[in-house]
């Protein structure tokens, strides 16, 4: 019997609210920094929640040298295209004409193609009431120009990091709302096991800072109503956490087999060892209060990483600060680590840089892979008040330096869905023959 | 028609360089008057969709899609103007005729008619303006 491929996690690319690059980014989580803001990116003042997480002084052209490409790309495409470039020139190997069809692409993509401006438009320009005129539809601006149709696109985003790096194997786009992002990312590991291919990127992005994306959430109740403290809206755990700070961004890593990295001297931030996906099949916007799907997920994820709860020193938490899914995904890690519970670290990058949403996994996947690289745990900003529901090791205050052998990622998707991706140490054979 | 002179092209020349560079994602200096969009340029179909759409809204003029290639075969009709896919003869010298601001030695038979944007010039563009507007 051959054995399975590993496959090691060689490159990160970053954009987030918490800064434009990896380094940024990675600064900010250690420092506990909150960047819930007023938003500013459209007139929120009159909407129940005017904050979020934004991603500040990003300006495409300044950082993707491709002008036409950048006519095809949304808000949320543009993260991605940048944060794919760091991820790239991070990993130090890029597909060639000649290695292409070995390279894979797997994105959890953005939930809204179309824009607030084009979305208007096209309401204004197509009637007057609900009846769409076909005629004053195709003479409008938004109507007839053909880049809001391909930016539109689910699949656009896809399209663009395709063709921008010549990738030319298996390529997928993943919407499973917020679990995307790590279903992305543990697809592209699949596809490297299988053999598919030998390299992938994936990823995901995401932007949902806009009237439409905001008015849905807060119509669910989902988002903090805290417009007076936004640096402390998102608490994830906390007693008194009022629902998540929408956040928006991109995360890509370079993934690649093991051997092939090994072969080029490649940095390995940590080996992508395992994932695990269940589906609820409970309530579209409801978690299961007993944890149910998410502990099918994470003990998946450890079987297919060859782990067991003892060898796990990390938990990223899906943890968005809204009462119900902290409350859930507490009970999931006391069912999964048992009385290991308490020792386990466990902390909700959100605090920081708000809910990514499609973009969530993937950006904590990478945050994941720099725990292990460079054993510091990031913080679980605004933890003031213990909730008996959520009692977890939470890393409070400051980042915490700590060896980590196997962290875990957990992805809570509304519908349903549960990511939960298992990274190794490079170096740690525990639980291997 | 009237024939469209140089002044006429020159009037609206700026305005069509900046709105194709835009489209392209170029510099205008490469936009030279006598640049192939695709060969030179790197044009794919869909940007011809884009700058046409945006020539329309910079002039405030309406041009039907597929207007360049309709027009160039003139009083030509379809058979006389191509075989199997291949410009004839005839239509050879009509297309050469209709774009007169293209240089004559890119003009090569046999000539796909699919090939024929590849003809299209930033000149021509800025007749398809002109013609937008008498019309």
């Amino acid at each position: 019997m051959t054995a399975r491929r590993r496959v090691a996690i060689t490159g990160l690319g970053l954009v987030t609210p918490a800064g434009n690059d990896v380094a940024s980014t990675w600064a900010t989580l250690q420092s506990g920094r909150s960047m819930g803001g007023p938003i500013t990116i459209f007139d929120a003042s009159g909407f129940s929640t005017r904050i979020a997480a934004e991603v500040k002084n990003f300006d495409p052209r300044a950082v993707i040298d491709d002008r036409r490409l950048l006519k095809y790309a949304n808000r949320s495409h543009a993260f991605a295209l940048a944060a794919a470039d760091q991820a790239f020139a991070d990993a130090g190997v890029r597909p060639t004409p000649a290695t292409s069809p070995r390279w894979g692409l797997a994105v959890g993509t953005g939930m809204m193609g179309m824009g607030w401006p084009e979305l208007s438009s096209l309401g204004l320009a197509a009637g007057d009431g609900e009846d769409v005129d076909p005629e004053r539809l195709l003479a409008s601006d938004t109507g007839r120009d053909p880049m809001v149709f391909c930016r539109a696109q689910n699949a656009a985003g896809l399209a663009l990091l395709g063709r921008r790096h010549g990738i030319g194997g298996y390529a997928t786009s993943v919407h499973t709302a917020c679990a995307s992002g790590g279903q992305a990312i543990g697809t592209a590991m699949k596809l490297i096991r299988r053999g598919t291919v030998d390299c992938a990127l994936a990823g995901g992005f995401d932007s949902m800072v806009n009237p439409v994306g905001l008015a849905g959430f807060c119509l669910l109740g989902a988002v903090s109503p805290d417009n007076d403290d936004p640096t402390h809206a998102s608490r994830p755990f906390d007693a008194t956490r009022n629902g998540f700070v929408l956040g928006e961004g991109a995360g890509f890593v370079v993934l690649e087999a093991w051997e092939h990295a090994l072969a080029r001297g490649a940095r390995i931030y940590a080996e992508l060892a395992g994932d695990g996906n269940s589906l609820s099949s409970y309530r579209i916007t409801d978690s299961h209060p007993s944890g149910d799907g998410p502990i099918q997920a994470m003990r998946w994820a450890l079987a297919d990483a060859d782990a067991t709860p003892d060898d796990v020193d990390y938990v990223n938490a899906h943890g968005t600060s809204t009462p119900m899914n902290d409350r859930s995904e507490s009970a999931a890690i006391h069912v999964v680590f048992g009385d290991g519970a308490g020792r386990v670290s466990v902390s909700s990058t959100k605090s920081m840089m708000g809910h990514l949403i499609a973009a969530a996994g993937a950006v904590e996947a990478a945050i994941c892979a720099l725990s292990i690289h460079h054993g510091v745990l990031p913080v679980n900003a605004n933890y003031v008040n213990p909730d008996p529901d959520c009692e977890l090791n939470l890393v409070t205050g400051q980042a915490r330096p700590h060896a980590v052998r196997v962290a875990l990622s957990n992805s809570l998707g509304f519908g349903g869905s549960n990511s939960c991706l298992a990274f190794r140490h490079p170096e740690f054979d525990g639980g291997r023959a | 028609m009237v024939d469209i002179t140089q002044q006429d092209i020159d009037t609206v020349y700026p305005k069509v360089a900046a709105t194709i560079a835009d489209a392209l994602g170029c510099d205008e200096d490469e936009v030279k008057r006598d640049a192939s969009l695709i060969n030179d340029l790197g044009a794919e179909s869909i940007d011809f969709l884009d700058l046409v759409f945006r020539l329309e809204r910079t002039f405030k003029v309406k041009i039907p899609r597929g207007k360049i290639v309709e027009d160039s075969r003139g009083a030509l009709s379809e058979a006389e103007f191509e075989q199997k896919g291949l410009v004839t003869e005839r239509g050879l010298a009509q297309l050469k005729a209709f774009l007169s601001e293209v240089p004559a030695e890119r003009f090569r038979a046999p000539l796909k008619v699919a090939e024929i944007p590849r003809l299209f010039t930033t000149e021509t563009f800025c007749k398809l303006v002109i013609r937008a507007q008498r019309a």
